[in-house]
Formats: C-alpha cells, structure tokens, sequence
C-alpha cells in the first residue's frame, strides 16, 4: 500500500485546470453534436402510407379512408392492427350497396350500417371480418345436456367446399351434412325445408294482397329474406315497410319451429335445445339478435327463449372444421335428419339472385290455378343471372299478367326503391337481395376472390339451378314435409298459428339518420 | 402558418385517422390501450385518439367522435418550459419535438394546458410523444397523414387563417347547428388546430373554463422581471458593499 501511494502523482493546480478545460470542450462538443441537428429530425415520420394519401393537399385522391363500424356490431368486426386504409372497403359500402354517403352527418345516434359484410369480402388483409361465434357453438356442442341442432343455408353448400380447395361452385350438400354431424350436432336439418315453408307463406302473402284482403298492405309485395335488405329498408326507406312482406326470413321461421314442431315431434325439452344456424350472411347474426325473434319462447310463455341462439357464417364453419381436423373432401355423403331436412328445387335456388321470385312464381301459380305451372315457369330465364335489375312477366290464368322484378345489391334496389316510391311501379311482386349475386355472394362466404368477382358467383348460382333442375321435387307446395307440418302443426299458411310463428313485424329506423338520395361527398 | 379544422358534425368514426398516424409515424398497436372507441386514450404509441361520446340530449342521445391530438399552440408552453429547446414551434405551423436534445426531463407534460405529451415510461431510452403534426408531410405541402385518408371531411387542412374564416363561416351558414365558439381560436392564445361542434365542448372532453392568454406569455408576466430584479439587487449589494467597506476603512483610518 506504502509503495502505491510512493507512486501517485500529486495533482498540480494546472493539470487540474487542464483536466477541467478538456472536460468542458468535450461536453461542450457533445452538446454541440445535439444541437446541430435540426428538431425535424426526429419529428415523426418513420413509417408509410398508402400512394394514395402521398399528394399535395389540393388533389383528389381516388379514395380515401375505411368505413365506420361499431365495436357492439353484433356482425362485423375489424382489427386495426391489420388495415392499410385501401378503402375497398369504402367503395363496396358506399358504391354497391349505396350506404355509406347516403345520409346526412352529422350522426344521430348510432353507427349506419346494414350489417350485410360485403366490406369484410372486400378487404384485402382480412381486417373485417365476421363476429367470432364459433366459441358459443363449441360451448353447446360440449354440453352434454344441450341438443343441438343445426340449419344450413341454401347458399353454403355451393361454396363451402371453397375453404378445401374445391372449384367455385362445387357441390358440397351432403358432405356438409357428414361434416356437421361429425362436429357433434344432434340434428342436422335445413334451411332449405324453411325455405319451402317461406314460399308457402309469402305466396299466399302475395295472392291475398292482390285480391285485396289484406287492407294496408299495397302491391308490389317484397321479399323479406335478406335481412341486410330489411334493415336497409327500415333505414332508409321505412315509409315503404307496408310493402314488405310480413314472413320472416328462412333462417327465423327455422328457428321459431325448431323450438316448437320439431321440439315437440322429438319430445324434447325446447330450453334444451341451442339452435344455431349456418349462414353464408353476416347479417343474419343480426337478425337473429332481434329484441323481437323470440316466438319460440312466447309459444311457451318463456320470452328468454330465442328462436336462434348462435349463427355462424361459411367462413366460420371452414374454422370449425378445420380446427377438428375434418377434411369436407374426404367425407362420405349423407342426408339430412327428417321432419325438417327435405327441400325442393325451389327452395334450393332461394341462394340465387332471382331464386325466391322463381320459387313464388312456381308456387303462386299452383295456388291461383290449381294447376302445375307450365314448364317456362320451371325455367324463369328473365329473372335469372347476373344484371342489377331484372324484370319478368307471367301470365296466369284468371289473375292476368303478373309482373315480377328482382334486385340485388341495394344500390340497384335503390332504382326500383324510388319508382315505387313515385309510384311508378308496374310490378305485383319484387325480390330484393342485399347482396350482389343473392345470398351465394354474401358477406359470409368464402373469400375466394379478392375482392369478390362475378365469375364466382356465376359458377356458384349455376351449381344451385343445375341442382334444381335435376331435383325430384321443383316446387315448394311439393315437399312432403311440408305439407306433413301444415296437416299436424300449422293447419294452413297464414293460418293463426302460423302468424304467431312465421311472420313479423318491422321497425322504422328513419329516425336513426338524415336519409339523402344521392351520395355526399364521401371518400 | 397551416393548420387543421376539425368539424365534429362530420364525423363518422371510422378510425381512419388514428390508423394512418400508426402507419405514418410507426407506432405500435397496443390492444390494451386502444386509439379508437370507448376506451381510446393518448399514449406514447397513441398520438391520435379518437373517443367515442354518447351526449344526452332532450331529443334522446347523441353518438359523437372526438379526434384528440396535439394542439399546436400558436405560443407553446411546451417549448417554453424546455430549458434544452426540444420542442420547436415550427414556420410551418407543427410544434416538433427533438429526441436528441431532449433530457427527458418532463417538464413539457406539466407545462401543457392540454395534457397532451406522453412519457415511454416502459422505454430504456425514453422519449417524449405527441402528435408531430407530420411535419415532413406538411413541409412538402401534403397534408398530415390523418386529414389525407379522413372520407367525410371532418378534417380539412390549410392556412390557419383560411380556416379560421371557414370555420365561421360555416356557424354562420347553420347556426342551429353549431355552437358559436371555434374551440382554438383564442384557447390559450390560440392553436393551430381548430374545432367546430354541435355540443358543448365540455361535454366532449375540452376544457373551456381556460385563459385566452398563453401560457408563455402568462408566466413572461413574472419572468420578464428576472433582469431587473437580478440586475437591481446587484446594484443595491455592490452600494451597499461599496458603502460597508468605505466605512470600515474610514474607521480603520482613525
């Protein structure tokens, strides 16, 4: 310690001042190195944006932004994380389905919107998307004290085979069947028996508005199966709700009867039952959400009860799947389980844009003539494809020519909309579909072309009429089971019980926006 | 001098502005901290917030959005509170932040009438966050990210001054529908940002109980007494010192 001590130099006043000075030049240099950047340097700015956005401030840009969508919808959710502000989204909102633009801000008090999911086909990245409901449905199918029964929409089985590499289109009803029944449901039964069951209603509907029993209730009739349409309507053209046809949409009577003919033909418990539903529609979770789609539980004298418990869309059926490792290509065919499990052709075109004029029109006929429609009817070409308006005409013996028009894709159901409105419309009956192609291009559907394209909808509505023309039944009033419901449950359509069941009412939402009829500047 | 004109009566909460400020500036999604809806808050990863409101009103509800962001102050307390100068208000109208400089000393969040700075508390290297107002954007005549991608023109960008007289104009075209008050014009001494409502701006989150002086100038009113003071007390010492020490020597000389 000594020695080391020995060895240390004394620090003399002017290395310490010279060790100071250094010091102070070297701070003073560091500090400099700061300050000689400029503040800007660091202000931001280290991502991107699309091209779009990069232009001076007075250009137009092609589009700009996303569409609004509230974080309660029962429908659509987006996660943020994956948008890139494309504003497909946008367009398809506002361009297609003449919703987002069409009504003027500021808000009242509520987020507009349809719920019919076109957006969430639109997105490139996968940042819209459905409601995640598969967790409910796992929930049920493992409760062993739940029977759960399942409907499947006309549309899905076009299109499910989509998710396993199958071509657009492929015909996938029975495997669907086998796949479901796999995934533990107790019943697998179909929309498409419903469907029939729409058929029978809505057309003697439409015969007693044109001999005029039903007071209040004006010609031309609409369809009400699109749920996205019904809202649509009651946002933006409620004074035209008398028109719509008071049945509800497949999917509800479904689920009214599920919990009551088939609960009582199977002798079970209807609190027992979870009754979900395969849709190839975002709007149908809506739908089903209804303060009002609980008939099933006013049946009972239990308002709890709900007619539908769970919806999922086709995508999210793929999930399910999927995750149990079920490969659908693989899968043997089966039927469907009876007393709500057989269609006809008319039902099975109900996916099709047209599909439920022909189905009405077919059935109509038989109603008012007594006879079979002739076989032009079978084969309703006006009404068929892809054009944004159709119309068509049928002459039927003792009521004249009926005139008939279908829509798809509400910015085209906005024209027939204002000629009604003006009261220049020609037409008995209308068919409206919120979604381009019908319910085969519904916001539920496999995303198998980005954005969605007409020739997958073409291919997929051609499966449907193919199907039906090869069908051992063509018209709704031909289908066993239904006519076994009329005699052991319902009596006769529009009978008392049947109102109660399979029918509705709606709600205006006019007051909900400032309704315009032409878009604002939007985008 | 630019700036942004917010008209709340446009807007449809769709988000697009938080998600082009995340994508702009490179900032992180943080699903516990949202930028946009019920929960929306500022963050150091959130420059833009937008907040959902539901307002009671006689006729029933109302549903609104609210962007929040940096203000811009025409005369920054932020900028002045800093004794390193890492904030800058900019010709162009951004008031710039400059991490290099900054000592993380945070006395530009205590300083801001409008709570806007947000501390990387989580960070080794913290820095000070708040909106930039995309100042290299806005340097090359774009717009800031947020009003590019907005679709309803809740937000319009321009000459503070255009907008100003805008903003007027439109209270003055529907009176009924707007409050008569653009929230920025003379909140402490004016911002660049600017705000027009149909609802009381305290109902949606502004405080309006505030000076229409800023707040530089508000503490200047004490500070610039600093010189003198400093200056007269040297003067008083040195007479007084001058004073003692001539009558010790005079003592002394006895």
């Amino acid at each position: 310690m000594d020695g080391f001590l020995e060895h240390e130099k004394e620090m003399t006043r002017r290395a310490f001042l010279k060790m100071m000075a250094g010091l102070g030049l070297a701070g003073l240099a560091a500090t400099a190195g700061g300050c000689l950047h400029h503040a800007e340097l660091s202000a931001g700015g280290e991502g991107w944006l699309p091209y779009q956005y990069n232009v001076p401030g007075t250009w137009p840009a092609q589009v700009r932004g996303r569409v609004p969508i509230d974080p309660s919808s029962p429908s659509i959710v987006r996660d943020d994380r994956k948008c890139i502000l494309c504003g497909q989204c946008l367009e398809v909102c506002r361009d297609t389905q003449s919703v987002l633009g069409y009504y003027d801000l500021p808000l009242v008090d509520e987020v507009v919107c349809i719920n019919c999911g076109q957006c969430a086909l639109a997105c490139p990245t996968g940042a819209l998307s459905e409601r995640d409901d598969t967790e409910k449905v796992w929930q049920a199918l493992e409760d062993l004290n739940r029977f759960v029964v399942v409907q499947t929409a006309p549309a899905t089985r076009v299109a499910l085979g989509e998710e396993f590499g199958l071509p657009p289109g492929t015909w996938v009803a029975g495997k669907q069947v086998a796949a479901l029944r796999r995934l533990g449901f107790d019943a697998v039964l179909d929309t498409n028996f419903t469907a029939d069951l729409t058929i029978m209603e809505e057309a003697t509907e439409l015969i007693k508005r044109v001999k005029g029993e039903l007071p209040g209730k004006p010609l031309p009739q609409f369809t009400s199966c699109s749920p996205a349409w019904v809202k649509f309507c009651e946002y933006y053209y409620p004074d035209l709700l008398p028109h719509m046809s008071s049945c509800k949409s497949p999917q509800q009577m479904f689920g009214a009867l599920a919990k009551t003919y088939y609960a009582k033909k199977k002798n079970i418990d209807p609190e027992k039952i979870f009754s979900v539903s395969i849709m190839p529609c975002t709007a149908k979770k809506f739908e089903a959400q209804r303060p009002e789609m609980n008939d099933s539980g006013l049946y009972w004298g239990k308002p709890s009860i709900r007619d539908v418990d769970a919806v999922l869309t086709t995508r999210e059926l793929a999930k399910m799947l999927k995750q149990k490792g079920i490969d659908l290509t693989g899968l043997p065919e089966e039927d469907y389980d009876p007393l709500m499990g057989k269609c006809t052709g008319g039902a099975i075109i109900f996916g099709a844009t047209g599909g439920v004029m022909e189905a009405a029109v077919r059935t109509a006929y038989f109603f008012i003539t007594g006879n079979e429609p002739p076989p032009n009817l079978l084969n309703l070409t006006p009404v068929r494809g892809l054009s944004g308006v159709k119309e068509g005409a049928v002459d039927v013996p003792g009521v004249g020519t009926v005139r008939v028009a279908v829509c798809h894709g509400m910015a085209n159901g906005r024209q027939v909309l204002e000629a009604v409105r003006r009261g220049r419309a020609p037409w008995h009956f209308v068919e409206f579909m919120a979604c381009p192609g019908g319910c085969i291009g519904g916001g539920g559907q496999p995303r198998t072309a980005v954005p969605p394209t007409d020739e997958v909808r073409a291919r997929r509505i051609a499966s449907l009429y193919d199907a039906d023309a090869k069908w051992v039944w063509r018209e709704s009033h031909e289908n066993p089971e239904i006519l076994a419901l009329y005699q052991e449950f319902l009596e006769h359509p529009m009978s008392e019980l049947a109102e109660k069941l399979l029918h509705t009412e709606y709600v205006s939402r006019g007051h909900q926006l400032r309704a315009r009829k032409t878009v604002e500047a939007v985008g | 001098m630019n700036g942004v004109l917010v008209d709340i009566t446009r807007c449809v909460g769709c988000g697009s502005c938080a998600v082009a400020c995340k994508l702009y500036n490179g900032l992180n999604w943080d699903v516990a901290s949202p930028a946009i809806g019920e929960k929306a808050a500022l963050k150091a990863h959130n420059w833009t917030a937008v907040e959902t409101r539901r307002i009671g009103r006689d006729e029933g509800k109302v549903l609104r959005f609210v962007k929040k962001q940096c203000l811009h102050c025409l005369e920054p307390a932020c900028a002045s509170a800093c004794f390193v100068s890492a904030f800058k208000k900019t010709r162009e109208g951004p008031v710039v932040y400059n991490e290099r400089i900054c000592v993380g000393c945070r006395y530009c969040m205590l300083a801001c009438p409008f709570s806007i700075p947000r501390y990387e508390w989580d960070a080794v290297y913290p820095r000070v966050r708040k909106c930039q107002m995309c100042f290299f954007r806005v340097r090359e005549g774009e717009m800031p990210a947020c009003v590019s991608v907005c679709p309803t023109q809740a937000l319009s960008f321009g000459k503070r001054e255009e907008l100003l007289h805008e903003a007027k104009a439109r209270i003055a075209a529907e009176p009924n529908r707007y409050i008569n008050h653009v929230y920025g014009e003379h909140e402490y001494g004016g911002t660049s940002w600017l705000y027009i409502s149909d609802v009381p701006f305290e109902e949606i989150g502004f405080r309006t109980d505030v000076s229409k002086e800023s707040i530089p100038h508000w503490t200047g009113r004490v500070t610039k007494w600093t010189l003198p003071v400093a200056a007269g007390w040297t003067a008083i010492l040195t007479a007084l010192y001058l004073y003692t020490k001539r009558r010790a020597e005079a003592e002394e000389g006895h």
